[in-house]
């Protein structure tokens, strides 16, 4: 098992920038041919990439999110994820080179970027840990797209307002087609953080009962990065609610999602920085 | 040019080479083009010809024979269609001959001729040349197969490369900006401001667009009422007309704002766009003045949510959009030598299927001779045994003979060969001997 997943693992740069470069030759040329390959691909890297996590979660008997390579790469799996739900919901294929740009850096930094020296944090062995942490990292990776196509939607409207016809006004998708993914992606994200709050809130009840009673004390409900992730989540549910019911368009729209993305890497960098939390496993500080 | 090729002649005026004035005079409708046809029929020579006439160009497409007087004969039939011959042998005349008339036709219906590089009408306008004046006369083998592979060649051109993306016309441009807005103009209604030609031209392709509806408000509400009821034929209630004092009610409705009148003043303001956008929670509302002097205010650029284009930008789509078109160009002539050679290849064997026949014939007509006296003194079985041989033989005589006359060196070695074979074999001297 550990041939193969280490075969995979060796695999998976050059099948993120296969994919990477099929969605530039298809962004550059439009072509059917190059339409088939990247979509191809980017089933095929999702599928190398799914497998190589499998074996190593059964490998080493834990999520392998403890280090920052390993958070990289797991990282760039849940981007293309969510990035290939979209694209098969909308059709869309014009933006993929972006996306699959960054999941190929992430990738490659997870591959090439020596980790250094970490202690694997107890609370990442159990298994109840592991859905929970695969959740919140789809749900910010979906945030994550919904910010990128935000920014799309910004840029592609700023070269309309400034009457520039070239390349990006030919090959990228319609406004209204950008938004939609925006809000698409939200859309995902939303109920994913949803569901990793509740999980964890469910996992953290159950474990309070079985580890010691110095550490159950540190797991609280009350921890900053929860009740953050909290505010977040009620945030974006209001932007979703306003585009449903209340008509929230356009450059309004997006230059909210905009807002809120950013509002969510400050808040969690200060909290990250200034705030203990039981949500720190990179440093082994964890509870 | 020499060769069988020959047999295919154009002549032709066209935009690259005569002005407006000249192509307008050279113009064959379809009274004129049927005059030419009649007129060529009892020419010496002549097999058939497709006469092509668009607002671009007046070709002459003919399969001739050689002795064919082109000069007399197209002047004579020129002039029988009413149409100066003069200037199809002038200085804005296009005279191709065989192979070069062949590629001609080949980019022509590839839209590589067109003055919008790409574009697809050219190949509607081959057709209905073609199909007319099949229905007149019947076409030659090499008309036809020369045409047959045009059309091949234009379809393998617009589908194997991107030639024909991107709009090349302002109305069009309208459509593909108004596309950069919206995923589905089907989910959209617009709006028609001004009920001219002009106005009619741009409510027409945005409803072959798809727009969802379309609302027509003109100072004349009768003028409205009719291009609405025009524009309506049989696309039900989807264009409406509004009288002119709810253009502001309209335009807060639609997503789309066509400006077209011939209004010296601008109709729209500022102030009746900010009011209409305020509505619309910040999904953008889409203005394009095409009129002038110009329909909206310009301060309406400034306007939150409104995105204001004139025709100037349109023609910049136009520009940007052609120059891409022409980066397509060398993919398209790949495909289209890669056609023309199979036509040239077609055409090589056409001269051959004569000779191979009466080859055959001949070769048939000494094996029977032979075997006829076999079978008089020998038995069944020994008759069959030769008559097998002497297919076979003439099957490698002639496979031989056809590969040795295929592979000369050049043309002219091939047309020596082939008459060489012609003398040997022809009827007359198979009669002597």
């Amino acid at each position: 098992m550990h041939e193969i997943t280490a075969a995979l693992n060796a695999l998976l740069p050059l099948l993120y920038l296969a994919t990477w470069g099929a969605y530039v030759w298809l962004f550059r040329t439009n072509r059917e041919a190059a339409r088939r390959w990247s979509r191809g691909l980017l089933d095929t890297t999702i599928l190398a990439h799914a497998a190589a996590l499998v074996l190593q979660t059964i490998s080493q008997g834990r999520l392998p999110m403890s280090s920052p390579p390993e958070f990289l790469s797991l990282l760039a799996l849940a981007v293309m994820m969510i990035y290939a739900v979209i694209e098969h919901r909308l059709g869309v294929r014009q933006t993929g080179f972006l996306v699959t740009g960054l999941t190929l850096i992430l990738q490659a930094a997870a591959s090439f970027v020596a980790g250094g020296a970490h202690t694997i944090d107890p609370l990442l062995e159990d298994p109840g840990y592991a859905g929970h942490a695969s959740l919140v990292v789809l749900a910010y990776a979906a945030l994550s797209l919904s910010f990128l196509y935000a920014i799309l939607y910004l840029v592609l409207l700023r070269q309309l307002s400034r009457k520039q016809f070239g390349l990006l006004f030919r090959r990228m998708p319609p406004l209204e087609t950008l938004e939609r993914m925006s809000v698409g992606a939200a859309k995902i994200g939303v109920p994913l953080l949803f569901g990793s709050l509740a999980l964890g809130h469910l996992w953290l009840y159950d474990l309070a009962d079985r580890v010691d009673p110095q550490l159950a004390s540190t797991l609280t409900p009350f921890d900053p990065k929860i009740l953050a992730s909290w505010v977040i989540f009620l945030g974006y549910a209001l932007g979703l609610v306003g585009h449903r019911w209340w008509g929230w368009r356009g450059r309004r729209m997006n230059v909210l999602a905009i807002g809120a993305y950013l509002a969510v890497i400050a808040t969690m960098s200060a909290i990250h920085r200034f705030f203990p939390s039981f949500h720190d496993f990179t440093r082994g500080g964890g509870a | 040019m020499t060769g069988p090729v020959a047999k295919l002649v154009m002549r032709g005026v066209d935009h690259h080479m005569a002005p407006t004035e000249v192509r307008e005079r050279a113009h064959l409708d379809h009274t004129a083009a049927a005059a030419f046809l009649d007129a060529l029929a009892d020419e010496p020579g002549f097999v058939s010809a497709v006469p092509l006439s668009t607002c671009n160009r007046t070709e002459l497409y003919l399969e001739v024979e050689p002795g064919f007087g082109l000069r007399r004969s197209l002047t004579a039939a020129l002039t029988a269609a009413g149409v100066d011959p003069g200037l199809f042998f002038g200085e804005h005349a296009r005279r191709l001959d065989g192979a070069e008339a062949v590629a001609h036709l080949y980019r022509l219906s590839s839209g590589l001729e067109s003055m919008m590089i790409g574009e697809p009408q050219v190949t509607g306008q081959l057709k209905d040349a073609y199909r007319f004046a099949r229905a007149r006369h019947e076409l030659g083998p090499v008309l036809l197969r020369a045409f047959q592979g045009a059309f091949r060649a234009g379809k393998r051109v617009r589908t194997g490369t991107k030639i024909g993306t991107g709009a090349v016309s302002v109305a069009f441009a309208a459509v593909e900006l108004a596309r950069k807005f919206f995923a589905d103009l089907s989910d959209n209604r617009a709006l028609l401001v001004g009920a001219g030609e002009t106005g009619a031209l741009a409510a027409r392709h945005f409803l072959q667009g798809g727009i969802g509806g379309l609302t027509v408000v003109n100072r004349s509400p009768d003028r409205a009422a009719a291009l609405a009821e025009d524009l309506n034929q049989g696309k039900g209630e989807l264009v409406r007309a509004r009288p002119w004092d709810e253009l502001g009610k309209a335009l807060a409705t639609v997503d789309v704002v066509l400006a077209t009148t011939g209004s010296p003043e601008p109709v729209i303001d500022a102030e009746t766009v900010r009011t209409a956008t305020r509505a619309r929670k910040g999904k953008p509302l889409f203005l394009l003045d095409i009129a002038v002097p110009r329909d909206i205010h310009p301060d309406a650029a400034d306007v939150d949510g409104a995105y204001l284009f004139g025709l100037d930008d349109l023609d910049e789509i136009v520009r940007t959009n052609l120059t891409a078109r022409r980066k397509h160009v060398p993919d398209a002539e790949a495909i289209i030598d890669r056609e023309l050679e199979e036509f040239h290849g077609w055409l090589a064997d056409m001269d051959l299927r004569p000779t191979v026949a009466e080859f055959r014939a001949y070769l048939e007509q000494v094996k029977d001779k032979q075997l006829g006296y076999v079978r008089k003194r020998e038995s069944d079985a020994v008759a069959a045994a030769v008559e097998e041989n002497l297919q076979r033989f003439i099957k490698k005589v002639l496979g031989r003979s056809m590969s040795t006359i295929k592979n000369a060196d050049s043309q002219e070695e091939r047309l020596r060969r082939l008459s060489a074979l012609r003398e040997i074999f022809s009827p007359g001297e198979r009669e002597q001997r």
